[in-house]
């Protein structure tokens, strides 16, 4: 595969929460509002590009017995280091993310990509497929998002839009909304390729 | 058996790179962390205590369980404002750290939440600001509530809690409300004592 359809796969063929179906925890927890969803989005793709690279350059020389600990450590550290550096410098980006960053390290996007991608591949492709991955689940983030916080709490990235007549839907703000919300979402997907594949073969 | 060492020496070898790479960064961060901390607890009896503007606030008890500021209007420590102390509970998950202030009558002049790990969405709302307001809405309620006395609504007060996570309201009411009745009593010791010597 060119490093183009690495990058582009990770948008619709492969997207890590609607078709891998990675990652749901930190997607239930953060897509409440859309700006929580962007803000994961980007402590997530940055250590998932760094995880990626990493593991991607000392691929060859980790026996795969013990691949999986050494992935872990490999991220864990790297989430250490973004929380460490952003609580020192950037003190106000920190104090709204502070709660997703060490949620990264549960993220399984991040590790699953480190065993179905990073450790397979060379480093240039292994870029391209932590970014395509990190866009992919900024899309998701953010289309659950906007369901969520419009529908649940009236607004868009914090801007009252329904009025104050709206009576929000606390549902979807809570857990089972998240469920509820991604749920759907992911039917009308499979819809969508069903039909594509319907029209394809006739 | 060798084979079994050099997977744990590998492993040892990528556990030590990362943890000392860790600490040198630790290093040179935590100072600058540390510091941020300490001016963000400034501030945030600043802002639970508006009227120390121009005053001081003094540390006292600092080694007890409940240490407690005197804020001062003045410079010199003269004219008492009241008094600002920490209160934490435990939310709904980790805990929920506050600073306080009251007046001298223990009425609330202000609380700040500093430090939460609460749902996003639901118990963070304790700290979100509406659109075009510049306080939280849910810690505005406080001020000029009698702080020996503050309650959640579902619990009888007057405190209307955030819909969806009764838990986080509760906690930080209940929070406030105890550690003030516990330095309040301190006070009163203090200045009894204060005035047989």
């Amino acid at each position: 595969m060119s490093s183009g359809a690495e990058l582009i796969k990770g948008i619709w063929t492969e997207n890590p929460v609607f078709r891998i179906a990675l990652g749901f925890c930190p997607v239930l927890a953060v897509s409440t509002s859309i700006k929580n969803g962007i803000g994961m989005c980007i402590a997530a793709t940055f250590v998932l590009l760094c995880s990626n690279i990493m593991i991607s350059v000392i691929r060859k020389g980790v026996p795969s017995k013990i691949r999986i600990p050494v992935y872990i450590v490999v991220i864990a550290a790297f989430v250490t280091i973004a929380d460490m550096v952003m609580h020192a410098y950037q003190p106000q980006l920190h104090r709204n993310l502070g709660i997703f960053v060490p949620l990264i390290v549960v993220n399984c996007i991040i590790l699953g990509r480190a065993e179905a991608f990073a450790s397979k591949h060379g480093v240039w492709h292994s870029i391209m497929d932590a970014i395509g991955m990190g866009i992919g689940f900024t899309c998701a983030l953010i289309a659950i998002g906007i369901v969520r916080e419009l529908l649940g709490d009236g607004k868009l990235l914090g801007f009252p839009i329904l009025g104050n007549s709206y009576e929000p839907v606390i549902l979807l703000i809570l857990a089972p909304g998240g469920f509820i919300t991604m749920g759907l979402m992911l039917g009308g997907l499979n819809l969508i390729d069903a039909r594509r594949k319907r029209k394809a073969g006739k | 058996m060798g084979y079994v060492i050099r997977l744990a020496v590998i492993l040892m070898f990528v556990g030590g790179v990362s943890a000392g790479g860790l600490a040198l960064l630790n290093g040179k961060t935590a100072p600058i962390i540390a510091e941020y901390k300490r001016m963000e607890q400034e501030q945030a009896r600043l802002d639970v205590m508006p009227d120390a503007e121009f005053g001081v606030f003094v540390l006292r008890d600092s080694s007890s369980t409940l240490p407690y500021y005197e804020a001062y209007a003045d410079s010199d420590a003269i004219q008492l404002l009241g008094y600002v102390f920490a209160a934490s509970g435990n939310g709904y998950s980790g805990t929920v750290e506050t600073v306080v202030g009251v007046d001298t009558s223990w009425n609330i002049t202000g609380i700040k939440v500093i430090s939460q790990q609460e749902t996003p969405g639901l118990g963070t709302k304790a700290v979100e600001i509406r659109y075009g307001e510049k306080e939280p809405w849910f810690q505005r309620q406080f001020e000029r509530k009698s702080a020996s006395t503050v309650m959640v609504d579902k619990d009888g007060g007057e405190i209307v809690s955030i819909t969806g996570a009764t838990i986080t309201s509760r906690t930080i009411s209940n929070a406030i409300r105890n550690n003030a009745n516990l330095l309040k009593e301190k006070v009163s010791k203090k200045n009894q004592m204060g005035t047989v010597s």
